[in-house]
């Protein structure tokens, strides 16, 4: 009897809390740092929105420690190649006879086929695949390609959701009917399945086509750009919907109608009053996306359908590690452990990144 | 309720066209001539135009696209490239009873393990058994479906080397059994597939059950429910759970899409003979045909489980009505 009061109450006082921010507002002003003494305000300095929510995004734990590892990986990928490539002395190959260099073995297409299988090693950081080339240049080059392919996808996704978007939401009519369709549509089609006919019946005409063109086209790549542009045209409505849905309620504020009644064109009240004011809802949905992106472009390339032999991806090297899963379950370990880490920081990132600019979403 | 659902099926209805015209114009727009792989290197004009007309691609699009629909109402889906004179739902009726088994066990998973696993965290409110559960469903649903899947290979390679294949456990690493069966080595084939599928969905729906849960216990009526000093059993299931889960209802095709798109994974890394991976492998051979049907099947599956979502929600919820 008693126990079962003492429950109700908590869930009364669950709803009256769950409204309002009080603990958040108290937090806001230990976030801006400063003694606050009483009648001293003006020496406070103004805090944006922006300030406020990064201050807020700083004091999340488990977002800043994802962002760390991020920059790791992403620096570690960029930077250290090229050092890899001078760490150790030359090998005599026991197939060529030739004397190799680490420039050489320690470059993530080079297969050394005396060296398969090989463990941790001095020599190869991370031993080697069954082909016998470097697992942990592959591995960069993988984290490369996941990091340019995200940014790919996220200039599309932003650029075409952003103006969809917003003319959808400021002006209706035919815009908003057509991308209401059309993001109908795009929801009940599975976008992996877009993504696999297209890069499945495209494939090889891409490959010849985008070839050529230097560092993009080069090392199996070609085939990425094809498949980062139907990820792109497969999420590009999810952001336009949410972007207009923003755009519905700045419409209606008051800075907006100062705006108009002032004779501010359309266009400059587009470009100076809206769209600055979409900037939390686009970098919270674009983050939670980049997740996806990445996943999708593992997904591909394990599937046989992005990134080629000799190049490397994270889910290229899942695929060819399950050759010997069996027998060296190392191979295929390393791109997965690293793969759902990274998914997991940019998970917690676009989390922490939500909490932050909308606190009220946080229940 | 009539004019709601009308309203819907036209939505569906062009969603459908859409499905199907992305579908067509990919094969149509298809570089390459799929006629001189079945000719050979050596063919006669006419043996050409003859081979096209049979295929029907000799017409304009639109006239190739109409028969597509006329054929696609009667599920026939023409012939396949690659094998030769052999029907495409020929190629893909083998498959589809094992996609089908495949999806629907881990729809049922997802409900049976999910809900519970959310309204337990509800009650729990904030204690460590909550927040444990919730970052466990976190870490879940973000880990990709094919990594689960390595790991869950991975751990029955582990399984059976430790057990040495005693106690009859020598778990098979890939492959299905004979589709809707169940014996012992069925069960052995198909256990780990159908879990590796439905974590996502589990995670998904424990995590908005929760939500939905917490927000009805929250409501006057359930307060009204305690004070009248119902059982505590009575008011949860009885009068919370069944409002908490109107709105999962909703996200019913989203996670039969969940469950399409996982299922290429699946089928590939398991190596199940499903139509996913006939898909896969169609587009590695340029059966445009096959691919096509595929599309069209698992598309339609999602369209349809969006309907039922939308019928099952003006059953259960007669506000809808009044929109």
């Amino acid at each position: 009897m008693d126990t079962r009061k003492d429950q109700g109450r908590e869930y009364a006082q669950g709803a009256m809390m769950a409204p309002n921010s009080e603990p958040e507002m108290i937090a806001l002003d230990q976030a801006s740092g400063m003694p606050m003494p009483e009648g001293d305000n003006a020496k406070r300095p103004a805090t944006s929105p922006l300030q406020e929510s990064l201050a807020r995004l700083r004091r999340d734990k488990r977002a800043m420690i994802s962002v760390g590892i991020l920059v790791f990986f992403v620096l570690v990928s960029l930077i250290f190649p090229p050092i890899y490539q001078r760490i150790g002395g030359p090998y005599v190959s026991g197939v060529t006879s030739l004397n190799i260099g680490p420039q050489d073995y320690h470059n993530y297409y080079h297969e050394e086929l005396t060296n398969q299988d090989q463990g941790p090693s001095a020599m190869y950081w991370l031993g080697t695949d069954n082909l016998g080339r470097d697992d942990l240049a592959r591995l960069m080059q993988g984290i490369i390609v996941s990091l340019f392919v995200a940014l790919f996808v996220e200039f599309f996704d932003i650029t075409l959701g952003i103006t969809v978007g917003v003319l959808a939401g400021y002006f209706g009519g035919v815009i908003d009917q057509l991308l209401a369709r059309f993001t109908d549509l795009m929801l009940a089609f599975p976008g992996l399945l877009l993504v696999i006919m297209v890069a499945g019946i495209f494939g090889p005409a891409a490959d010849t086509a985008f070839a050529p063109i230097p560092i993009v086209g080069a090392n199996g790549n070609a085939r990425l750009i094809l498949v980062g542009c139907v990820i792109a045209f497969a999420v590009w409505p999810l952001m336009a919907r949410v972007v207009r849905g923003q755009t519905l309620q700045l419409k209606e504020q008051q800075f907006v109608e100062a705006a108009r009644t002032s004779g501010t064109t359309n266009f400059r009240i587009i470009m100076r009053h809206i769209i600055p004011n979409l900037f939390s809802v686009v970098i919270v949905v674009s983050t939670l996306n980049v997740a996806n992106t990445i996943v999708g472009e593992a997904g591909i390339s394990l599937l046989g359908l992005g990134v080629q032999p000799p190049g490397s991806s994270l889910g290229l090297m899942i695929s060819e590690g399950q050759t010997t899963i069996t027998q060296y379950p190392r191979e295929i370990l390393i791109p997965c452990i690293v793969l759902t880490i990274i998914v997991l920081c940019v998970s917690f990132l676009g989390d922490g990144l939500r909490d932050a600019f909308d606190p009220r979403s946080k229940d | 309720m009539v004019q709601f659902l009308v309203k819907r099926l036209i939505g569906l209805l062009f969603v459908v066209l859409g499905v199907t015209f992305i579908t067509f114009i990919l094969g149509y727009l298809a570089p390459g001539d799929p006629l001189t792989l079945l000719l050979g290197q050596h063919y006669s004009k006419a043996a050409h135009a003859a081979l096209a007309h049979a295929y029907g691609l000799d017409l304009p699009w639109y006239e190739q696209y109409w028969n597509f629909l006329k054929h696609l109402s009667t599920f026939n889906f023409g012939l396949s490239y690659e094998y030769k004179n052999r029907a495409v739902w020929d190629i893909i009726s083998t498959g589809l009873p094992k996609t089908m088994e495949l999806g629907l066990w881990a729809l049922v998973l997802t409900f049976l393990i999910g809900i519970p696993l959310g309204v337990f965290s509800a009650l729990k409110a904030n204690t460590w058994l909550d927040t444990t559960n919730m970052t466990a469903m976190l870490v879940l649903y973000a880990i990709p479906v094919f990594v689960l899947a390595v790991f869950a290979q991975l751990f029955i390679v582990w399984l059976d080397s430790v057990t040495g294949g005693a106690y009859g456990i020598q778990w098979p690493v890939a492959g299905w059994g004979n589709a809707w069966q169940y014996s012992w080595s069925d069960i052995q084939y198909k256990l780990a597939p159908i879990i590796v599928l439905a974590v996502a969905g589990v995670a998904y729906f424990a995590r908005l059950t929760r939500t939905t849960m917490l927000e009805v216990l929250r409501q006057d009526y359930v307060r009204t429910a305690r004070a009248k000093g119902m059982r505590e059993r009575v008011v949860i299931y009885k009068h919370a759970l069944r409002n908490a889960l109107i709105p999962l209802i909703t996200v019913f095709g989203i996670s039969v899409g969940g469950l399409v798109g996982g299922s290429f994974f699946i089928e590939t890394i398991f190596n199940i003979p499903g139509i996913a991976a006939i898909t896969v492998q169609s587009v590695f051979t340029r059966d445009y045909p096959v691919i096509q049907a595929t599309s069209v099947l698992l598309a339609i599956a999602v369209v349809l489980a969006n309907l039922l979502a939308d019928i099952l929600y003006t059953i259960v919820d007669p506000r809808i009505k009044i929109e």
